[in-house]
């Protein structure tokens, strides 16, 4: 690898996050990029068990824990109060998870892009609300197993990425785990383009929530990429689209096969999800 | 500190979850292992093939060669005549095909000449005196590693030149001469003393125990099996081994326009090979079917390239005489019989599929025997072989002996393989002293030596099963064209004994070493520690193998061993 991480212990061992957890793995990679000068908001989510447990904590920085809608609207706070106080230099970032991004954290997150609040969001998207035993989220796709939707879901994922790109703000970028260079790549640019919100989506196969075995987690975000589910690109402005990582040929079929959530799935919902696939990357190709 | 604290209300952070010790929770723990490479585990001399490969990858060619002369004295030689089961063993295989690592190890040999490279010399300079009588691969090799122990070693053959098979067999457009005359060269430059031009025989074993502690024989099979239905004494009909010798001297017989060659192993087609090349139709009849050839699919493509006509599955029923001094071979279709024991090839004719063949010269390629005639007074035998124990040792203490006269494995590698397993043997049976030690002496030292042979063991556990495809971790090995060595248009090879493998260049060598996916040996990528979302793996370049895995912290979750790119992190089971 040719990042070399500075590990900074911004993020400590002996966090409650389960073996093998994908979203540990994004944190450490964001948080030791960021660097100690960070000011962290989380929602009630996994992330915020993984800081705790009070009144211990795994991350060196202050967190504060705002609730489930405000993390967005705290984030522009504090760097308000901060730029107030004449700090120009500590940065704030909101890390939250796709039910406090994509349904219950949506309307103060818009405003606050829409306000141009100079503050990173990262989205870490383990497609449901795990935290709480998996239930559906607006981020969970076509025909997932969640335990309120138990017989699949009848609808797409929310395409989170467009939805911030429409609201044209400097940096927004997709990410996963699997790539762990790519991520801290983007965090560190997100950090470097000052003057607006900018918002990173980060794919974190939740191991639990997903069916998957604790070694897996990086396997499968990497075939969720290789498959077309989930390509890994940048936009600037909200109109120059840079493409990192897309679809090599991988089947859909190969991605679901690893994950117990997709298990009831028949040979046609498999051919439905090629196709939702195919369609998404189809309309997405055409912007690079 | 202590009012700090005081301040501080409860409900505010006080301290660092690096204080919960979550390595509790696991039931595995990870730990960086060396495990054995398929490529390593089929090589016949053992070669650290892993090692080597990575050392030129790492731009270290000398360090590379080294390593590979540690084991094999004769890389340039073995490079263009192993049947290399390295790469037939190649987890590449499975991804995109195997390393090409036969010409590797012939890219670092011809390095090696080119740049005159010596051999390290001796560790020590020792008392005792070995004699090693033939220098074929089994006899070069086992000199030399004696040599490298420090024993002072004369090097009898029978032959003028050094080499053996490899100077009296393999022809010229398989190896080169002056490429086995230098790798010879380099290892009599160790000072090894050489007898040659001296045929010896059982009669010689006293003084040569007199003079010598230590015997070692490997003078090969040079015996030609014949078959009963060819005619003896007939200057038409010849031993392959005969003809090859005869073509390597540089005075080769007349065949005529109409050659056959009798036999399906690598001397059939390296005489095929040569007939070709001295202008006559060459015909191979072999009793198996191409697919079952002994001799390799390359050497059978090569030869059929050149302008063999190849007709297998068949046997040769009578001789006559033919007109215009000719001989008529009366053949017949054969089939296997699949109830022939291991081993053993009992043809069943096939009814109504006779067929003639014509020819000025037949050549029979079917196999040879060691000349042991005068030696069944002085060993045992096993069947048409020197019978030894598995430390090389005849049945008479202090004579070894290995190669084609005590193995039916009649491959290059393995006799230089068996060369140096014998010098090891060789060694301990005189630095042993097991010959004039008192007894109670002997029995402490088996004791010593059982329990040497115990952590041999216990240290081969420790390395692990040998890595298979499946441990690999194909993401981080993009795929990338096997392309093997080139070879001189088959048009092209039938005028004269040129070599026909052409070698890597520099920039080939690179790439093919950097398909390598180093197999269950760590390259210091930092997967481990990137992919530990618990930070249990930490760096620390003092360590042997860098990595630290923290006890307190793994949780056991196996990431670091799904995303080690080679099979080097492992799990240890831990029972609570």
């Amino acid at each position: 690898m040719s990042y070399q991480i500075e590990e900074q212990k911004v993020f400590n061992s002996g966090h409650s996050a389960c073996p093998g957890c994908s979203e540990a793995l994004a944190i450490r990679f964001i948080l030791n990029t960021l660097g100690p000068d960070t000011i962290a908001v989380v929602p009630p989510s996994c992330i915020a068990i993984i800081s705790g447990p009070q009144p211990l904590s795994s991350m060196r920085i202050p967190v504060y824990q705002s609730t489930l809608e405000s993390s967005a609207a705290s984030a522009a706070g504090i760097k308000r109060a901060l730029t107030a106080q004449g700090n120009d230099h500590t940065t704030v970032v909101a890390i939250a998870g796709d039910g406090g991004t994509y349904d219950i954290g949506f309307q103060s997150l818009s405003s606050a892009a829409e306000r141009g609040e100079d503050i990173i969001y990262i989205c870490l998207d383990n497609e449901g609300y795990m935290n709480t035993g998996s239930q559906k989220s607006s981020a969970t796709p076509s025909l997932a197993y969640t335990t309120s939707t138990p017989a699949g879901k009848g609808t797409p994922k929310k395409n989170m990425a467009e939805i911030m790109a429409a609201h044209d703000i400097p940096y927004l970028a997709t990410a996963t785990t699997g790539y762990p260079e790519d991520l801290a790549r983007k965090v560190a640019k997100a950090q470097r383009l000052t003057g607006g919100l900018r918002f990173i989506v980060a794919l974190v196969p939740c191991l639990d929530g997903w069916g998957i075995p604790d070694s897996a987690g990086p396997k499968v975000s990497r075939l969720a990429v290789e498959s077309g589910v989930f390509p890994l690109y940048e936009v600037e402005n909200g109109v120059n689209y840079t493409l990192n990582f897309g679809p090599k040929d991988v089947p859909v079929a190969d991605y679901t096969a690893l994950q117990k959530r997709y298990r009831h799935l028949t040979a046609k919902d498999q051919e439905f999800l090629q196709k939702e696939v195919d369609g998404n990357w189809a309309r997405l190709a055409k912007k690079f | 500190m202590s009012d700090a604290k005081a301040r501080i209300p409860s409900i505010w952070t006080t301290g660092w979850t690096d204080q919960l010790r979550t390595g509790t929770w696991r039931n595995a723990v990870a730990v960086h292992k060396k495990r054995g490479a398929p490529c390593h585990g089929a090589c016949p001399v053992e070669g650290e093939i892993p090692l080597w490969v990575r050392q030129m990858r790492e731009g270290d060619s000398l360090g590379a060669w080294q390593t590979l002369v540690a084991h094999n004295p004769l890389p340039a030689v073995v490079g263009r005549t192993c049947h290399h089961p390295c790469e037939t063993g190649c987890n590449r295989n499975d991804y995109d095909g195997a390393v090409s690592i036969n010409a590797l190890e012939q890219y670092l040999g011809d390095l090696a000449i080119q740049e005159d490279w010596a051999l390290p010399a001796p560790e020590a300079e020792l008392e005792s005196r070995v004699a090693v009588v033939g220098a074929g691969p089994a006899g070069l090799s086992c000199a030399y590693h004696l040599r490298r122990r420090g024993f002072r070693v004369a090097l009898y053959d029978a032959n003028p030149e050094l080499g053996g098979v490899l100077r009296y067999g393999v022809p010229e457009y398989r190896l080169p001469r002056k490429v086995l005359a230098a790798e010879v060269k380099r290892i009599v430059a160790l000072g090894v003393e050489v007898v040659a031009g001296r045929a010896l025989s059982a009669r010689d074993l006293p003084e040569l125990e007199e003079n010598f502690a230590a015997v070692f024989i490997a003078f090969g099979a040079q015996a030609p099996k014949m078959l009963p239905q060819f005619p003896r004494d007939d200057r038409r009909v010849m031993g392959g081994l005969a003809f090859l010798r005869l073509v390597a001297k540089a005075d080769p017989p007349e065949l005529g326009a109409e050659v056959l060659v009798i036999g399906g192993g690598s001397v059939a087609m390296d005489v095929a090979g040569c007939a070709l090349r001295l202008g006559s139709r060459v015909r191979v009849v072999s009793l198996e079917s191409r697919e079952a050839l002994p001799a390799t699919a390359e050497e059978v493509e090569d030869a059929l390239l050149e302008g063999a006509t190849l007709i297998d599955a068949a046997m040769v029923k009578e001789v006559e005489e033919a007109q215009g001094g000719r001989l008529k071979l009366r053949c017949l279709k054969a089939e296997l019989d699949p109830a022939a024991p291991a081993g053993a090839i009992w043809p069943l004719e096939v009814a109504g599929s006779d067929f003639e063949l014509l020819a000025d010269t037949v050549i029979l390629a079917v196999g040879q025997d060691p000349e042991l005639a005068d030696w069944q007074e002085s060993v045992e035998l096993q069947g048409r072989l020197v019978k030894v124990d598995r430390r090389f040792m005849t049945s008479r203490p202090g004579l070894f002996a290995a190669g084609d006269l005590a193995s039916d494995q009649r491959l290059v590698s393995v006799a230089i393989g068996d060369g140096k397993r014998a010098a090891g043997c060789i060694a301990d049976y005189l630095q042993g002293g097991k010959r004039d030690r008192p007894k109670a002496e002997t029995e402490a030292k088996t004791a010593a030596e059982a329990t040497e042979e115990t952590n041999a063991e216990a240290e081969a556990e420790a390395e692990g099963p040998e890595v298979a495809f499946s441990d690999i971790n194909t993401f981080y090995f993009p795929k990338k064209e096997p392309r093997q060595r080139e070879k001189v248009a088959a048009c092209e090879r039938s005028s004269d004994f040129r070599e026909i493998k052409l070698g890597f260049n520099p920039a080939r060598a690179a790439l093919q070493a950097e398909r390598c996916f180093s197999c269950g040996a760590c390259t210091k990528c930092d997967n481990c520690f990137y992919f530990c979302p618990d930070m249990a793996i930490v760096k620390d370049p003092s360590l042997p193998l860098q990595y630290q895995v923290l006890d307190q912290y793994c949780k056991g979750c196996g990431c670091c061993l799904a995303e080690c790119p080679r099979g080097a992190v492992s799990a240890k089971e831990e029972s609570k």
